[in-house]
């Protein structure tokens, strides 16, 4: 299982939240679009910004900042949707910008210490050390996880 | 030969099969009308020789067993050498049934064996007391390899022109398609803008022309691809004279079902969505709309009674009913069966007119039969039926004459695929009701929604609706617009329905509807989505979800 670790490469997509520069697996990011107009949908917490035409497919955006209880900003040229796909589940994840593909050796990632950025831990997988920058690396599944969907139940009338 | 390749062997022998056997119920009912039909016999012949040839090539002796000796009888009817009564009649339709009823034990997988002895006895009985060669029926059955091959090459003739497909494969490119259907819309308006630009004319017309053709086969594939998943209601028609003519039988009745339009094409949803409520239908029809032959010829009546299935077209709609020249139904005697059973009031039944009377017979509960029969009279049934109906977007009619008949009619969508909407503004956003919810649109000034017990209402003819604010209700704080009119969509589900407060009608479209995926499901309020022309996304309401809020809310 170690050795196996060791020779593994996780390729990473890197992105910004504010200050912050966070990452993805790859594998489980679909497409990167441009924000774009979105339909606001009632009575969802607010982190559902809304829903948006995929090329014919409707899929949810979730604004990543107030998922994570960030202050929200104003979108701009940089603001992108990455498209993920988690266990059939389609969903846009809204950034202040994509930065690039890293590929790191899994051996680099370190479980997550306690206080190491603003967002909670539950959602950070581990973090990555390259040359000298941290990277986070965020756990797509928690994002979408159960408990927050039962909350979205309980928003609903 | 791989263990798959038998699977798939087998998988089409169960599909090719079904198919034959829906196929006889029907010409044996032929049969029994022209029982010395030669062509008719000889095609009957062949149907069961297939099958056993198949069966045997198989190795589902059971089923060979029984349609070896109704194969025998055949054989004798075919050649004169007997004519077809009502009992044979009887023999054979129940060797049918024991068919399906294996080939349903094989699709199941579930090796049960049937006991096949009263049938094949039965039908060994007619030979017996057939004038002469008596003793060939007793042979033991076995396919010969002959018989199979024969039947596979009858099969493979039968499948030149058609093919099957998974159903998931052609819904794959009706998505395709809708898809293509938006990047056409969209490069269209990009194509009209290069033509306003006149940055080159040459290049601009050009440009259109290509559009337009482009438009045009784009539209053809979409109908194209819609078209695939069409089938003609015959396959819901077919079961019912074999049902008609032994609920007739069963009941002492002479009944003659006559059958039109079974060419009409609907969804294959829609189509599997109908079968049921039809059954219903039709047993109602021969259970309770028709009078024994005894009364019908003391009235004066012809002895046999009609029930008449058809199904056409009139526009985006079909029109599927069920007549019948029975006794009819009573306006009186139904509101005075709804009042014994305490779902409407004294008061409100001399409110009704006879045509709302009748629908009284779409309440849950309810049910005038006087005796419980096997069939029906359950009191479960008319409402299931217009449940079902309302699912598929249709519409139920009734017409009643006592003495003459009654017709009950559904109309029904042409696809699922494609729903008209309401389009509705509030707080300048766009919402689409389902039109098969809306019953009214009126036009209101703010201050005649008035407020009973802190709720608001409006007042139409008489009847008051509760009023539920859209925009409250899609938004946290509700946008006071100063304007002096606004609208209420009176939308309902059955016999509840409510008023929604809008700000305008945009009109109305034709949508498909999407389900906005996995991660917002549940929504509660929301149907689904929707993408318009232009890109953009509706969200559509969920009336009955709305009802349900309104009933927690206001206790409604």
């Amino acid at each position: 299982m170690e050795a196996a670790k060791e020779k593994e490469v996780l390729q990473l997509v890197t992105f910004r939240l504010g200050q912050e520069e966070f990452s993805l697996d790859i594998l489980k990011v679909q497409e990167i679009i441009r924000h774009m107009e979105l339909t606001r949908v009632p009575r969802t917490p607010d982190f559902v910004e809304g829903v948006i035409n995929l090329r014919g497919r409707v899929i949810p955006v979730l604004d990543l900042r107030k998922r994570f209880g960030l202050p929200g900003a104003e979108d701009t040229s940089a603001t992108r949707i990455i498209v993920v796909e988690v266990s059939g589940v389609t969903v846009g994840l809204k950034v202040d910008g994509v930065s690039e593909v890293l590929r790191i050796n899994a051996d680099t990632v370190e479980p997550p210490p306690a206080l190491v950025t603003n967002i909670e831990s539950d959602y950070i997988k581990g973090v990555g050390k390259l040359d000298n920058r941290l990277l986070i690396l965020l756990d797509v599944s928690k994002i979408l996880s159960r408990s927050e969907k039962d909350a979205l139940g309980k928003v609903v009338v | 030969m791989s263990l798959n390749e038998m699977d798939d062997i087998i998988n089409d022998f169960i599909v090719e099969a079904g198919e034959t056997l829906d196929g006889l119920d029907r010409k044996f009912l032929a049969l029994e009308k022209s029982p010395r039909d030669a062509t008719l016999l000889n095609d009957i012949f062949r149907s069961m020789h297939t099958i056993k040839g198949a069966a045997g090539f198989l190795g589902f002796q059971q089923m060979v067993e029984v349609s070896h000796v109704a194969e025998d009888v055949l054989n004798r009817l075919r050649k004169g050498e007997m004519v077809a009564d009502a009992a044979i009649m009887d023999a054979l339709l129940h060797s049918v049934d024991m068919v399906k009823r294996l080939l349903r034990n094989i699709k199941d997988k579930n090796s049960a064996q049937e006991n096949i002895e009263p049938i094949t006895n039965a039908l060994k009985a007619v030979l017996a007391h057939a004038p002469h060669k008596a003793q060939d029926a007793a042979k033991p059955s076995v396919a010969t390899p002959s018989d199979a091959k024969e039947s596979q090459e009858a099969t493979l003739r039968d499948k030149e022109t058609s093919l099957r497909v998974d159903i998931e494969r052609l819904d794959a490119v009706l998505n395709l398609a809708g898809e293509l259907v938006l990047s056409r819309n969209r490069l269209l308006r990009l194509g009209s803008k290069v033509h306003e630009s006149r940055l080159d004319d040459a290049l601009s017309s050009q440009l259109g022309e290509a559009l337009a053709s482009l438009d045009l086969v784009t539209s053809d594939l979409q109908l194209a691809v819609m078209k695939m998943r069409m089938q003609p209601i015959a396959k819901v028609f077919n079961r019912f004279p074999r049902m008609v003519r032994d609920l007739a039988r069963q009941h002492n009745k002479e009944i003659e079902l006559v059958v039109t339009g079974q060419e009409t094409e609907l969804d294959k949803t829609v189509i599997e969505e109908i079968g049921d409520p039809l059954v219903h239908l039709i047993r109602n029809a021969v259970d309770h709309g028709m009078e024994e032959t005894g009364e019908r010829a003391s009235k004066g009546k012809p002895r046999t009674g009609t029930i008449r299935l058809s199904a056409s077209q009139e526009g985006r709609n079909i029109l599927v009913s069920v007549s019948d020249d029975g006794r009819g139904m009573d306006p009186s005697l139904i509101k005075r069966s709804a009042m014994d059973k305490g779902l409407i009031s004294a008061g409100e039944a001399e409110a009704l007119s006879a045509r709302e009377a009748l629908n009284l017979i779409f309440i849950p509960g309810f049910s005038t039969a006087k005796k419980v029969s096997n069939l029906s009279g359950r009191g479960v049934g008319m409402d299931v039926v217009k449940t079902n109906i309302s699912r598929i977007n249709g519409s139920i009619g009734i017409e009643s004459e006592p003495g003459k008949g009654t017709k009950i009619e559904f109309r029904l969508p042409l696809t699922l695929a494609i729903i008209q909407a309401l389009t509705v503004e509030v707080n300048g956003e766009v919402y689409g009701i389902p039109l098969s919810t809306v019953v009214e649109n009126i036009r209101i000034r703010t201050d005649e929604i008035k407020t009973v017990n802190g709720k608001e209402v409006i007042h139409l003819r008489n009847r008051v609706f509760p009023v539920m604010r859209l925009g409250s209700l899609v938004s946290a704080s509700e946008v006071q617009r100063d304007s002096a009119w606004k609208y209420i969509v009176i939308a309902g589900i059955g016999e509840r329905s409510f008023g929604l407060l809008v700000d305008k009608l945009n009109g109305q479209e034709e949508i498909v509807m999407k389900s906005m995926g996995e991660y917002l499901k549940g929504t509660e309020g929301i149907a689904g989505a929707c993408i318009t022309g232009d890109g953009n996304v509706i969200l559509i309401l969920d009336v009955a979800g709305l009802l349900e809020a309104l009933a927690r809310t206001y206790a409604y």
